[in-house]
């Protein structure tokens, strides 16, 4: 919300400069986004009387001037604008100003003359957008004055977020209240006496039906008018605090909720037929909008309705045909107060906001009701002539915004705020309207009617807070609990560790790219209103964000990308006993590898990523939080490719799953390097053992290696097993050490080398014992799969 | 002349040749070769000594002194002769293995955490060092913890200020993307009593929020910490004590914080906190559009309303909370000037900003 400063003295005498209320404004809670100070911006631009204008002897379009400013000697100043004459009063930019524009005016040489300022128009002066020439002042305007204060321009205009909950500070006289309160300034009476009703205007027929929702309705007819535009003070006081004048009737309208936060309507009355109910609307019911919206109503929209036609949605917005415009002769004032959710209700299903809505759902004060019907009448009068009848009132503002007044222990306030709050500090709220009396520790405070935000204790905690203001609380540390330390989660740690780079990607992903890694089986959760198409369900698998992010990167020169990221995803179908029952949240870790893995070095060639280095980086990753998995091969992963795909498995349980990504989802991204992808499912982890103290092997343990002709299609880790089995409890490790395909080896087959140790805890082995161990295993390796034993 | 001149006689001889010959040897392998053959069990000086048997009795020591003498002597000569062949060895060797030390050294290169990561695990160590426990929450949240029970009734302009992304097809009852994390103080606070438990309570919940808002200054998801605690006689001084102390611990340095009455609907007071400019040290810059300050997070002392939708009663009870956007302290720690960088994911940029 705007607020010029001269608005504002209007109700309150302030005397501190523009900065220090702005500092008051902030400490009551007012924040204070930007202060404009239209006349200090055009400061040391004096009014300039134009004593002799001659050409300029080498540029046709320039002339040369001498303008009186008051001083000793007339300027002399170089002028490129042709508007002027001899005796003419204009702006003139003395040497030092700076102009709104940021221009600063210095001594200048134009085609060989000296300029001593700049003559300026309205543009330069930050008063317009466009402007034919130089601004010509009348004829009146006192030489040498600041122009800034000839035009009376405003000296501040406060850019103020006013809170949600204040209401009562969305106009001039809420601002003025806190203002004058807090300082002691007295805040200026501005109640008029009701205009007396004229006999010959009939009273309207008001009939409210929905008597809770719109506690108060208030009506007259104003018959007579001339509608015209509004007079240049009101226009000037619309534009300073940001509004655009309409006509003379609304601006005068606006002028008054702007100053008082009571937002009125007036109707064409010749254009109302018949009675004027308060009403809610039936399904269906027409209605044409101010702003040229045409709406068919839900049921049960709060409205008001003439006999024939819905005349205006309450408090929101009027009809565009019951308006009054220049050929209005008699009006129907509204004035009203409608229940602040019933126009927040409506307001959002319409997706409509007015600068009426934006009070009335706030909350108005019962009391400026009739106040603003007679300020509204009496200037309607004063400026558009017209007799005035007498007001239809139904209801009252004694009904609304009742509240008991609040009594507490005074401590309490002092103990949620950690101060002592002064005595005199009630004199503050006082003046703020509240009623407030203390005794004996306990405090009373009436609530008056325009603070519908306040209503238990702690309201009023935070009343003596701001009058106070937060500096005054000391800064003090409360005693710490000893908890249980947290654990750390690892998760991203060891993946970084092993090389990877952390992205963090958008819950949400298109339907497109859903279907990738998941099937369409209603799991879905999907947007009602997503930011784009690409950002418009919540993810299920967490490669695609991945796949997004590596294509940025390999369009960027990378030459590989290893990725991982932690987070959820998201599906429909809860779990039992879960916090939400209708939906699940997985906690996973997802991997991507693509393209280069090692770079060309001084010791070694560029290696592409392939499904080992995405294995494992999976096994180092488990091993960190001391588990191992098993993987199953698996050719129906979906969007994964057949042959380089499996599942991981801890026990029974199903943890995870990594593969090369399908050529067609690789396309997709326009990736053409080899793409792995891998994920684990953070929620299906067992927790990692501690480990337990085990003796160090005292004894030394035996290596031996052994190289068996397999067929192709023999499993590693059932060739693993079995040497396991054979090998017996003296058998503490197995691993394939050398694997060749190629000359000397039959088509079909496949060299294995096997390396185990043996080690006894209790006594060194013998050469009997390993070549007995070794002995079973080559037994095994031929019974199990038919493998010799290689030279 | 007797057989003990004699014996004496060579082995002076003995001594002498084989001290030529270890000089003389030209590596280490050749001084082997001489030291076998003068000291080896099937040696020049074992064959000398067979000679002794032949002596008397009282003559074997005196020529078993001479003997000790001529294998000191022996010893030293080979000593020295190895010193000296063992040293140049040693020089060859070193500059044949002489390495380009500013050659790259042969590491994996390692990963990093992405900065929001980062700003996530420093501040929510600041607070469980501080005694705070971590909390939860789900992402997709019913609209009685998002907003109802933070006393943000559903007629309540701030709920129309908080750009809620809703979800389709969940019939039950709406639900939508949570748009802060303070529904995660309900929950933290509704599990801690349904365990039995009686405050105090603390608790910091970090996660990812979402709002429907996407331009230069608004990601759609992006990051929250909320700090609260529930004891007896909490006051604003405790929480304004808080505040200073994790400012200055997050940002390293003691600075000043303000508060600004503000409103929250879920807190009374509330205030807006600001801290002195990091980046001037409070004289004035371009990014605390020369105020000397910044706002970094919203807080308040806790509703009476919060506390009774869970069961806490405000008469004995009281807390405060705060809730901060984990992108905005990023950004003016790293002096990290658009929002998007984090979410844009560029491992140039990762790599730079994250650790």
């Amino acid at each position: 919300m705007k607020l010029p400063l001269s608005w504002l003295k209007h109700h309150v005498a302030l005397t501190d400069d523009v900065a220090t209320i702005a500092t008051h404004l902030v400490r009551l809670g007012h924040e204070v986004e930007g202060v404009e100070e239209p006349r200090a911006a055009v400061k040391g631009v004096r009014v300039g009387h134009i004593v002799e204008k001659i050409p300029h002897p080498d540029a046709d379009k320039l002339s040369l001037l001498k303008v009186d400013i008051g001083e000793a000697e007339p300027l002399a100043i170089v002028c490129g604008a042709s508007n002027m004459n001899e005796g003419d009063r204009v702006p003139v930019a003395t040497i030092g100003t700076v102009l709104p524009n940021g221009l600063t005016i210095r001594q200048g040489n134009i085609r060989g003359e000296t300029s001593f300022g700049m003559c300026c128009s309205e543009v330069e002066l930050g008063l317009a957008d466009e402007s034919a020439g130089l601004l010509i002042l009348p004829g009146d305007a006192p030489i040498g004055v600041e122009v800034g204060e000839f035009l009376q321009l405003e000296e501040a205009v406060f850019d103020l977020s006013i809170t949600p909950n204040r209401g009562d500070c969305m106009s001039v006289r809420g601002l003025a209240r806190d203002l004058a309160a807090d300082s002691g300034l007295a805040l200026a009476d501005v109640s008029i006496d009701p205009v007396p009703a004229d006999a010959s205007v009939s009273v309207p027929h008001i009939v409210v039906e929905s008597g809770d929702d719109c506690p108060l309705y208030l009506g007259r007819r104003i018959e007579g008018v001339r509608v015209s535009d509004s007079p240049a003070w009101v226009q000037a006081r619309l534009i300073a605090a940001g509004q655009r004048p309409v006509n003379g009737v609304v601006d005068v309208l606006n002028m008054i909720m702007l100053d008082l936060g009571q937002p009125m309507h007036a109707f064409d009355a010749d254009r109302l037929s018949g009675r004027v109910s308060i009403r809610t609307s039936g399904e269906g019911e027409p209605f044409e909008a101010l702003d040229g919206r045409k709406l068919a109503l839900p049921a049960d929209d709060l409205v008001v309705a003439d006999e024939s036609s819905v005349v205006a949605l309450a408090g929101i917005m009027g009809s565009g045909p019951s308006g009054v415009t220049e050929a209005t002769v008699n009006i129907m004032l509204e004035s009203a107060f409608f229940r602040p959710a019933r126009v927040s209700e409506t307001r959002r299903h319409h997706a409509m906001v007015s600068e009426a809505s934006m009070r009335f759902e706030r909350g108005v004060d019962p009391a400026m009701v009739a106040e603003a019907m007679e300020q509204a009448t009496t200037l309607i009068l004063e400026l558009f002539g017209g007799r005035a009848g007498a007001v239809s009132v139904n209801g009252s503002a004694d009904a609304i915004n009742t509240k008991e007044p609040l009594s507490f222990d005074f401590d309490r306030i002092e103990k949620r705020l950690g101060i002592k709050v002064p005595e005199a500090t009630d004199a503050v709220l006082s003046r703020m309207g509240f009623g407030v009396s203390r005794s004996q520790g306990r405090m009373t405070v009436s609530i008056p009617s325009h603070r519908h935000d306040v209503s238990i204790p702690e309201d009023i905690s935070e009343e003596y807070a701001r009058i106070i203001g937060f500096d005054a609380v000391p800064e003090v540390l409360p005693t710490l609990a000893v908890t249980k330390p947290a654990r750390a989660d690892r998760s991203i740690a060891d993946a970084v560790g092993s090389g990877f780079v952390q992205a963090i990607s958008y819950a949400f992903i298109s339907a497109h790219e859903q279907r990738m890694f998941t099937p369409d089986d209603g799991s879905d959760i999907v947007l009602a209103n997503p930011i784009s198409e690409a950002m418009a369900v919540m993810r299920r698998s967490g490669w695609p964000g991945l796949l997004g992010i590596a294509r940025h990167n390999m369009n960027r020169q990378q030459p590989g990308a290893m990725l991982v990221e932690q987070g959820r995803t998201y599906e429909k179908g809860g779990q039992q006993g879960h916090e939400n029952s209708s939906h699940r949240e997985t906690n996973i870790i997802a991997w991507l590898m693509c393209g280069e893995v090692q770079m060309d070095t001084w010791h070694g060639k560029s290696r592409n990523a392939d499904f080992f280095d995405m294995k494992g980086a999976l096994e180092s990753w488990l091993a960190f939080r001391g588990l191992s998995a098993r993987f199953m091969a698996n050719d129906d992963l979906q969007g994964l490719q057949a042959g380089q795909s499996a599942e991981l498995l801890i026990g029974k349980a199903v943890v995870g799953s990594v593969g090369k990504v399908d050529a067609a989802i690789a396309d997709h991204y326009d990736i053409d390097l080899p793409l792995f992808v891998a994920g684990i499912n953070l929620d299906a982890l067992p927790a990692g053992k501690i480990p337990r103290f085990q003796p160090l092997p005292e004894f030394p343990g035996v290596e031996r290696d052994l190289v068996f002709l397999f067929d192709k299609s023999d499993r590693v880790d059932a060739i693993l097993q079995a040497v396991q089995r054979a090998g017996g409890n003296l058998l503490t490790d197995a691993h394939i050490f050398d694997r060749y395909v190629g000359q000397g080896v039959p088509e079909g087959k496949v060299s294995l080398g096997i390396r185990f140790t043996l080690q006894d805890a209790k006594r060194t082995l013998t050469q009997e014992d390993s070549d007995g161990i070794s002995a079973s295993i080559v037994a095994a390796m031929e019974k199990q799969f038919s493998a010799p034993l290689r030279g | 002349m007797g057989e003990i001149d004699a014996l004496k006689k060579q082995l002076n001889g003995l001594q002498q040749e084989a001290v030529a010959a270890f000089a003389k040897a030209e590596n280490l392998n050749e001084l082997q070769q001489e030291r076998v053959r003068y000291l080896g069990k099937k040696g020049e000086l074992t064959e000398l000594l067979k000679g002794v048997g032949k002596l008397s009795p009282e003559e074997r020591p005196v020529i078993g002194q001479s003997v000790n003498i001529v294998k000191q002597a022996l010893a030293n000569a080979l000593d020295a002769a190895e010193a000296t062949l063992g040293e140049a060895e040693n020089a060859q060797r070193i500059e044949a293995e002489r390495v380009d030390v500013t050659l790259a050294g042969r590491s994996q290169q390692r990963g990093c955490k992405h900065p929001l990561q980062n700003g996530l695990d420093e501040l929510t160590a600041i607070f469980t060092q501080m005694g705070f426990d971590i909390a939860q929450g789900p992402e997709i949240e019913d609209e009685f913890h998002n907003f109802d029970a933070l006393n943000i009734p559903p007629e309540h302009p701030a709920r129309a200020m908080h750009d809620t992304f809703f979800l389709k097809e969940f019939t039950d009852q709406p639900m939508v993307l949570r748009t802060h994390t303070s529904p995660v103080q309900i929950r933290a606070m509704q599990r801690f009593l349904e365990a039995g438990n009686e405050p105090p309570l603390a608790v910091v919940a970090p996660g990812r929020v979402y709002r429907c808002d996407y331009d230069m200054t608004h990601s759609p998801m992006f990051h929250q910490i909320e700090v609260f605690k529930v004891d007896r006689d909490l006051s604003l001084a405790h929480l304004k004590g808080v505040l200073k102390h994790f400012l200055s611990a997050y940002f390293g340095k003691q600075l000043p914080i303000r508060l600004r009455p503000s409103y929250f609907p879920f807190t009374e007071p509330s205030a807006e906190v600001d801290i002195g400019c990091v980046l001037c040290d409070g004289k004035g810059c371009r990014v605390c559009k020369q105020t000397g300050w910044l706002e970094v997070l919203g807080s308040g002392m806790i509703h009476p309303n919060v506390l009774k939708s869970v069961g806490i009663d405000s008469d004995i009870y009281s807390g405060f909370a705060f809730g901060l956007g984990v992108e905005r302290m990023v950004m003016l720690k790293q002096g990290i000037p658009d929002l998007r960088l984090f979410f844009e994911n560029d491992v140039r940029f990762l790599r730079r900003m994250g650790s």
